[in-house]
């Protein structure tokens, strides 16, 4: 029992810096705590669409406070965040479709394990994150791969297949199953009444609202977290023990 | 001859000096009762001067253009089951009431504020009554599915938190007054001015530079924020000393050895 991994699917977008601080830290733990992690590359474009949320960056007061809340967090997860010069128009205007279709056709053709997933979504945080480079472009995806190390005519037929009907589904689903997502306990179920312009049932009620989104599988019941600040949270919940930022390091 | 007492008493009073701590906060927020409990449990232990700031959420909803996350049909559902998680972990009796929305948004907590705001005001020596009044109105609202809104409900709390009778009508009479409608109004433009959109607020003065944190989970990053500060203050004061008592050591050193 004691050997028995937990699941932690992780949701995220390129386009979402928090989820870049929740996605090295997790990596980070992934073979620190006794954790099998999965990464759900989506799209936080659909979320915000489907959940009727909005990006909080529109709120002036929020997106000056979150310039502060991310430097510091870089500096103390170690992480290199630096805002683009615009980040208006690289997170709303420019997005991250095309990127993350990407990043889906990586998913799809990697064997055994994650590793090019990891290092291509890094690669392109790196860009978008922290060189203000563009993550739009056919170009800026194969810049991005190469440095991820896979090679020229593997990048070609992902590129290919970035834009296929099967990859765009793909995407779509991971992006669903992130708004589908209900959580573990039964808590918010007394509160439906209340919903009363709601006429969905109880089990398609979507569930997210922004990314990241970790999920973890606990016990046969989904515990999900929001955001990149519950991380001593989810050690407790799956009977873990939260070291700090380098658990590596912690643990000399 | 370098003092070295003199460095080292130096060094000593700053490892004493208070760091201060505002934490901004209404009893209408569930995410506030956390912060301002885990505050009130370091306040003795971590080296620092915490300042009760009670304020107005509506206020800073309106102040910032921002809207309450309840409204998100997601984030309302997510936050019951964050707060039924964080209440254990921080052990905090957080059980929302029947009816959140009427609770947050049709009764709201205007009065109930501006009844700390009074208490604040009056009491001299400490912020104990500020601390165990605004406790009893969070128990109320977000423990016990109590009315914080009229007067009989504000007086039981403030009874509950130790309170006299005859105090409590004092600052019934007195939370409706200009006087305290003000001050409430001050320390809600207050955390305005640092670019509050929603609360728990917490302003760290280090190195006289203000800290904001948001929220009830940036508890980590504060510690790291007061720690490392504490520390660079520490060397750069050790420097400083070091470098007048060598400089008063090469002149004490150069007048003993200049032949006369």
């Amino acid at each position: 029992m004691a050997s028995s991994r937990k699941v932690i699917e992780l949701f995220y977008d390129v386009v979402s810096p928090y989820s870049w601080l929740g996605f090295e830290v997790m990596c980070r733990y992934r073979n620190v705590w006794n954790i099998d992690l999965k990464l759900r590359p989506a799209f936080l474009g659909g979320i915000m669409q489907g959940s009727g949320n909005k990006p909080p960056g529109l709120v002036p007061n929020k997106f000056l406070y979150m310039t502060t809340d991310l430097h510091r967090l870089a500096q103390y997860f170690q992480v290199p965040i630096s805002p683009p010069a615009d980040p208006f128009e690289a997170m709303f205007e420019k997005g991250s479709l095309s990127a993350m279709r990407f990043v889906a056709a990586v998913q799809e053709r990697e064997v055994g394990g994650d590793k090019q997933v990891e290092q291509v979504s890094r690669e392109l945080w790196m860009r978008i994150w922290s060189q203000d480079k563009d993550i739009t472009q056919p170009a800026s995806l194969s810049e991005a791969a190469m440095k991820a190390g896979l090679s020229a005519s593997e990048v070609e037929e992902l590129l290919k297949l970035s834009t296929s009907k099967e990859i765009k589904d793909k995407l779509k689903r991971s992006t669903q199953e992130a708004l589908d997502h209900r959580c573990g306990s039964g808590h918010q179920y007394q509160y439906i009444h209340f919903f009363h312009y709601l006429t969905l049932s109880l089990y398609s009620l979507p569930q997210a609202f922004g990314f990241p989104l970790a999920v973890c599988h606990v016990n046969g019941k989904a515990e999900v977290f929001f955001g990149s600040d519950r991380f001593e949270l989810i050690a407790h919940c799956i009977g873990e023990k939260w070291m700090g930022p380098q658990p590596a390091a912690a643990k000399l």
